[in-house]
């Protein structure tokens, strides 16, 4: 098997002992320009699409996504995120997520992909097709909220607000399969998220005053 | 100013019933009234954008996109200390969709830590500029390098800065060293701390909405409104009054977003030099290594107590470690007197970015050194480690706060014997005492407008970094002018509107609240005198409460008396007023932990934090800002600290998986405490000192908990494990 | 991410035809890779430590994300189940406690409901050196292990040497305390292996952590009927919410009536460069009643032969209480 060390670019060897090289640079040949801006309504994808079986598809790929009940059409690439095809991609843009640690960490970018929360920086757009995608913003409106958004208010779960989307998202899908969280659980629930300001302590009590509301 | 109590209408449902009695400003001059007197103020309140953030709809830096934006990357260093001795950006130029890549550095220059940026490059996706930064060659030719504090003090340790250290000498060395001997129990000890990181969610990050006409407007993520049209306008060759800067929403500073960065300085100049708009935004890598950093410490103590609990003499020598930057640990024994001190501080260098404030800049790094220190003097000479700081300290408010705090954690319950106790699970409790300053300067410009409709606008350029500035904005005005929150609108996080000054040292609250205060009284004077002939009263008994005008014994609603006003409406000017704030606040921090002495691991079982801030404006707010300082105390007591491997000279953990910040199974039962024992009326910035004292408690925690000290943060299970083994070899 | 294709695989067959290397020369992270929930490839994409030019979904594959009854009281699990599956499955809570244990330990519940078995098992190493993009350490094809003298807290105290990072996955060590086999699909047709013959040390392989050859894929995972459901899987972190294992131990056994041990299968998780059964510690407990004593011997037993490193001597201790915890918790 191909199994042969790369060649290392030389560079001017030093007297650090652990010192070695850095990986060459240089990236293959790159895709065509890609189109930014797409309209809203759904357009039928050009074959092959990003959901054709057996067929290797490359370069930019027009996929039509269904976000918060919307179809959206947009061009990716394969390599795109879904976070990067809603926040930097679709016209306009849906960023209610938020990009944090684009390594499957923090939780900022939390969406939920047929109602399971997941990481929107963790999964392609190419393979969000086909799915159901919810942001915060399709959760509820400031003028209609839902229950966890309406508690994230009055318990000031938020402080900068940057990782209350994903909290919001992640608490909203938890009490929609367990209607009745002990505060551990949600605890658990939200091990994907992660605040700095140090909103926690009032986001557990948001969670408990949602599901609350909920059973009344 | 004073205030005097009139009597009033009450109001119910619109129809009068009766009188009530409310205060109200004594003529000339704004002035809060007694702390526990107010209608809005010092209540729980609402945060007014809570819904827009809640819903994903309140827009920040990152979330703004304008028509035709390019998406900005930097091709950071590789390399802690490196000459660049070949520079090939044409194979980036080449790319599809690449429309910019411009030099930081060029081929003879220098890089001083991993991170620095190289090369910028924009392009139309943030994958093509990815591919961009990654296409351009350039090779390096390897300098000397140190990145670890305890290796730069080392003799022949590469110089990173040209300047000469300077060391900064406080007290009498030899009466300090004299006084030592005589003490009944000294402790010699070494502190140290890695450097931080802020870990803003929203990495710094500017757009910079320019189309190389003669205006540009420049969203920022930053602390101060104010700090960034000056230097975007120089970097896209614009005068300053064409430049405006946008703060509507900001994910997070802690200290570390001031001006424009190089971010905001590389999204200007890759516009420029497109012509379009260009946002750069640092990738969370980035962020770690080229956006500031908390310094880290080395603090070495002799220091000596009597007997019966007086601190008599500290000799301390304290290295910050700011990188290539400059920095200050508070001075030993920070907040603490003993008879006899003598100190030495330098700043040691190394080849990591520039420290720059965070979040209490200096502190928690002196207050964890001295709070663990007080506390082996304090377990040395057998006192409880509160009474021994009780003897320690004058100020009334810690002998106040640290009653309290020992009541609310149990203290009574605490391990006489450090380590004692049975089975695996070891409970344990510590406290430590800090302050901040707080006070308020004289920037901020705010004008109050009330339109002929009875809607009221309060505008100033400030910024609300999720602290609530918005949210005691509008409570100011609507308590003045007797309205509710909802009847006031606030204006806030634009370059077009009045200065102000920017969010750091927590000025924010103490400097934009008078000047907001001021800007209302001043609208309600003015109003009065409108409105004062329609009600046949003179226009200093008119009043305003619960949306009504009142005064001669007769009431208009508010719109009503507002139809008074001339179509423009009346706007009104407030600045800071001296009487309206104040300086220095104090704050005790106590935790239980739970140590598990088999595996090193330590629970946070519960944190209480007790703090004064004067007039508290939004007791809700408040507690959100004492539970972030505990947290973001017991993330730097426990788990978080830059990693650096000498001889790459890289970080090893730049990312929010290895570099460990607090998540919701770590979070302590939590009892944050607003110290209403302060009865200034005036209001003092507190979120600085409210992420101080934790440190030490918790690591004091520990050792009451098992036993072992650790002075090395963070205290993770290794190093207990180290410890405890060390200790049960002592016994045997 | 570097730029590659997208193709979605149909069946297992098509799968391996489409992870054929374009380049048969390309170097061995810069072959076609397949993705299950790509929770860990994404992660490796975006720090550049592998460069597929192409990427092959197996998602799209059905059948594959079944957990069903073997006939024989044991489970065939999908190499497409995913984590959160896993977890919440009754029968195995009921069966097999431990990997529900395993499977609710790992990462975060956005991460286990896209997460998959196979993806877990075949994840790549978290060493802090693997994971810098530009220093190529000896696992990426260069020729020292930066883990060595350097920071090294974390790493391997059990199969290092030319490399010393910690096989990352937490279903590995329990599955293997099971006696599970997997199977695997290829150029050159089906095969299955006990799960612990596919983990490869880096004496073998350096740059591979299992028996994998390009082209190839996990496509399912066989648990046999477990005796007893006496298995538990303790990991410890160093932070609770989210974190790799500093250490853990996958325990399974069976006792007899009179609580003598028949049967013990010891894994540590954590400490080694793939997961560490310690044979030697379970034949200590064959014949044995648990008790204090005898799990502090076993512990220590497990341990015999761990080579810590300069920042991770404190692996050993901290492992042991691991061992005699999930002895003492079996037991019970």
């Amino acid at each position: 098997m191909p199994d042969k060390p790369q060649d290392p670019a030389a560079l001017p060897s030093s007297r650090w002992s652990r010192r070695t090289f850095l990986k060459g640079v240089g990236v293959a040949a790159v895709s065509a320009e890609t189109m930014l801006a797409e309209s809203t309504k759904a357009v039928e994808p050009s074959p092959p699409g990003a959901d054709a079986l057996n067929t290797p598809i490359e370069g930019p790929v027009k996929v039509t996504l269904n976000v918060n009940d919307q179809a959206r059409a947009v061009t990716v690439e394969p390599r795109t995120t879904l976070l990067s095809a809603l926040r930097d991609r679709l016209d306009p843009p849906i960023t209610g997520a938020k990009l944090v640690c684009n390594e499957a960490t923090c939780g900022g970018c939390t969406v939920l992909l047929d109602g399971k929360p997941v990481f929107g920086c963790s999964v392609l757009a190419c393979d969000a097709v086909g799915k159901k995608v919810t942001t915060v913003e399709g959760l509820g409106t400031p003028d209609k909220m839902n229950a966890v958004q309406k508690a994230f208010v009055e318990k000031d779960a938020m402080m900068c607000g940057f990782c209350t989307p994903g909290f919001v998202t992640t608490i909203s899908a938890l009490l929609a399969k367990n209607p009745n969280p002990t505060e551990e659980q949600v605890r658990e629930a939200c091990r994907g998220n992660f605040c700095r300001c140090g909103t926690y302590p009032h986001v557990f009590a948001a969670a408990q005053a949602a599901a609350q509301a909920n059973r009344k | 100013m004073a205030k005097k109590t009139v009597k009033v209408p009450k109001i119910v449902d619109g129809v009068p019933v009766g009188e009530v009695e409310i205060q109200v400003d004594d003529n000339g001059g704004p002035s809060w009234g007694a702390n526990d007197k107010h209608r809005l103020l010092n209540k729980p309140m609402i945060r007014v954008d809570g819904a827009a953030k809640a819903t994903g709809t309140a827009i920040y830096t990152q979330d703004v996109r304008p028509k035709g934006m390019l998406f900005g990357r930097f091709l950071a260093s590789p390399r802690a200390h490196a000459k660049v001795t070949k520079l090939d950006l044409e194979p980036a130029k080449k790319l599809a969709g690449v429309k910019a890549v411009l030099a930081v550095v060029n081929v003879g220059g220098e890089v001083r830590f991993e991170g620095e940026p190289v090369v910028a490059v924009a392009a139309t996706t943030p994958e093509v500029a990815e591919d961009a930064t990654r296409a351009i060659v350039v090779e390096f030719q390897d300098l000397p390098h140190v990145v670890k504090g305890a290796e730069a003090l080392q003799p022949n340790a590469p110089q990173v800065v040209a300047r000469p250290p300077r060391i900064q000498k406080q007290g009498d060395a030899e009466q300090t060293a004299k006084a030592l001997e005589s003490c009944d129990a000294v402790i010699e000890a070494q502190y140290t701390s890695p450097m931080l990181h802020h870990c803003c969610l929203e990495t710094h990050s500017i757009t910079a909405d320019f189309n190389g006409k003669d205006t540009a407007t420049v969203y920022a993520s930053t602390q101060g409104t104010f700090t960034i049209p000056g230097d975007s306008a120089r970097e896209l060759g614009l005068p300053q009054n064409k430049v405006t800067s946008i703060v509507q929403n900001m994910g997070g500073g802690f200290g570390s977003k001031f001006g424009i960065g190089i971010a905001g300085q590389w999204a200007c100049r890759l516009a420029k030099e497109v012509g379009a708009p260009v946002k750069m935004a640092l990738t969370r890598r980035e962020e770690f290594l080229a956006a500031g950093n908390g310094p880290g410490s080395i603090q070495k103590f002799k220091a000596g107590a009597s007997k019966d609990g007086k601190l008599v003499a500290v000799m301390a020598t304290q290295y910050a470690l700011p990188g290539i930057g400059n920095s200050n640990l508070a001075g030993q024994p920070y907040q603490y007197k003993a008879e006899h001190t003598y100190r030495e501080a330098q700043a040691v260098h190394t080849n990591e970015d520039a420290s720059v404030a965070m979040r209490a800049p200096g502190h928690p790094q002196a207050s964890f050194a001295m709070e663990s220190l007080m506390d082996e003097l304090a377990y040395k000479i057998g006192m409880d480690p509160v009474e021994f700081r009780k003897k320690n300290v004058q100020d009334a408010a810690w002998h106040r706060q640290l009653d309290r705090g020992a009541k609310e954690i149990g203290w009574e319950n605490r391990n006489k014997t450090p380590g004692e106790g049975k089975g695996n699970l070891r409970r344990g409790m510590g406290c430590g005492i800090g302050a901040w300053g707080g006070g308020g300067n004289a920037q901020c410009q705010v004008d109050v407008t009330i339109g002929k409709d009875g809607s009221v606008i309060a505008a100033v350029g400030s910024q609300d970094l999720g602290t609530g500035t918005r949210t005691y904005i509008r409570a100011i005005v609507a308590e003045e002018l007797g309205l509710e929150m909802n009847d006031v609108v606030e204006h806030i996080g634009s370059s077009k509107l009045g200065n102000a000054n920017a969010s750091g040292g927590s000025t924010t609250a103490a400097s934009l609240s008078p000047a907001v205060k001021d800007a209302a009284y001043n609208a309600r004077v003015e109003m009065a005198k409108r409105v004062a002939p329609l009600l046949g009263a003179q226009a200093d008994g008119v009043v305003f409460d619960q949306g009504r005008v009142m005064g001669n014994g007769k009431s208009l609603p508010w719109k009503q008396a507002c139809a008074a006003l001339p179509e423009a409406g009346l706007t009104a000017h407030g600045k800071w007023q001296p009487n309206l704030s104040s300086s220095g606040v104090h704050g005790a921090s106590f935790a239980e932990v739970e140590v598990d002495i088999e595996t090193g691991h330590v629970r946070v079982v519960k944190m209480c934090h007790v703090q004064d801030c004067g007039l508290p404006l939004n007791r809700t707010a408040l507690h959100s800002q004492i539970n972030g300082g505990m947290i973001q105390s017991m993330g730097m007591a426990l788990y978080e600290g830059r990693v650096m491997d000498s001889d790459l000279g890289v970080m090893v953990n730049p990312g929010l998986g290895d570099y460990k910040i607090p998540g919701t199974l770590e979070i302590p039962e939590m009892i944050p405490i607003i110290d209403d024992g302060d009865d200034r009326q005036a209001v003092i910035g507190m979120a600085e000192g409210a992420n101080v004292p934790g440190v030490g408690a918790v690591c004091n925690a520990v050792y009451n908990a098992c036993g072992v000290r650790v002075r090395d943060l963070p205290i993770t299970p290794d190093k207990i494990l180290s410890g405890i083994i060390a200790m049960q070899k002592r016994m045997t | 991410m570097n730029s590659f294709q997208w193709a979605n695989a149909a069946t297992v067959e098509d799968a391996v035809k489409l992870l054929k290397p374009t380049d048969p020369k390309a170097d061995v992270d810069q072959q076609p890779m397949p993705m299950g929930g790509g929770q860990d490839l994404l992660t490796s994409l975006k720090a550049y430590i592998v460069k597929p030019p192409r990427v092959v979904n197996l998602k799209t594959i059905q059948g594959m994300d079944k957990i069903e009854a073997d006939g024989k009281g044991g489970l065939k699990l999908g190499a497409l189940v995913v984590l959160s599956t896993l977890e919440e499955h009754p029968e195995v809570r009921a069966k097999y406690p431990g990997l529900a244990e395993a499977a609710f330990s790992i990462a975060t519940p956005q991460i286990r409901n896209l997460g998959t078995v196979g993806g877990n098992l075949c994840q790549r190493p978290r060493c802090w050196y693997f994971r810098l993009e530009n220093y190529n350490c000896r696992k990426k094809g260069g020729d020292e292990c930066f883990a060595k003298g350097g920071e090294n807290k974390y790493n391997a105290i059990f199969g290092g040497g030319k490399s010393n990072y910690v096989h990352p996955s937490d279903l590995a060590p329990m599955l293997i305390a099971l006696d599970a086999t997997v199977t695997i699909a290829g150029p050159d047709g089906k095969r299955t292996m006990p799960l612990g013959e596919f983990f490869i040390l880096p004496a073998t392989n350096v740059r591979r952590e299992n028996v994998l050859k390009e082209g190839e894929i996990v496509t399912e995972i066989q648990i046999p009927a477990a005796p007893s459901p006496r298995s538990t899987y303790l990991k410890f972190k160093e932070r609770d919410s989210l974190d790799f294992a500093m250490s853990a131990v996958a325990a399974a056994i069976d006792l007899a009536p009179d609580k003598t041990v028949r049967q013990a299968r010891l894994v540590l998780g954590g400490v080694g460069t793939i997961p560490w059964r310690v044979p030697a510690a379970e034949a200590f407990l064959v014949g044995k009643k648990l008790s204090d004593e005898v799990n502090s011997q076993a512990a220590k037993i497990a341990l015999d032969g761990a080579k810590p490193m300069e920042q991770n001597e404190y692996k050993i201790p901290l492992t042991q209480a691991l061992v005699r915890r999930a002895l003492a918790k079996l037991n019970a």
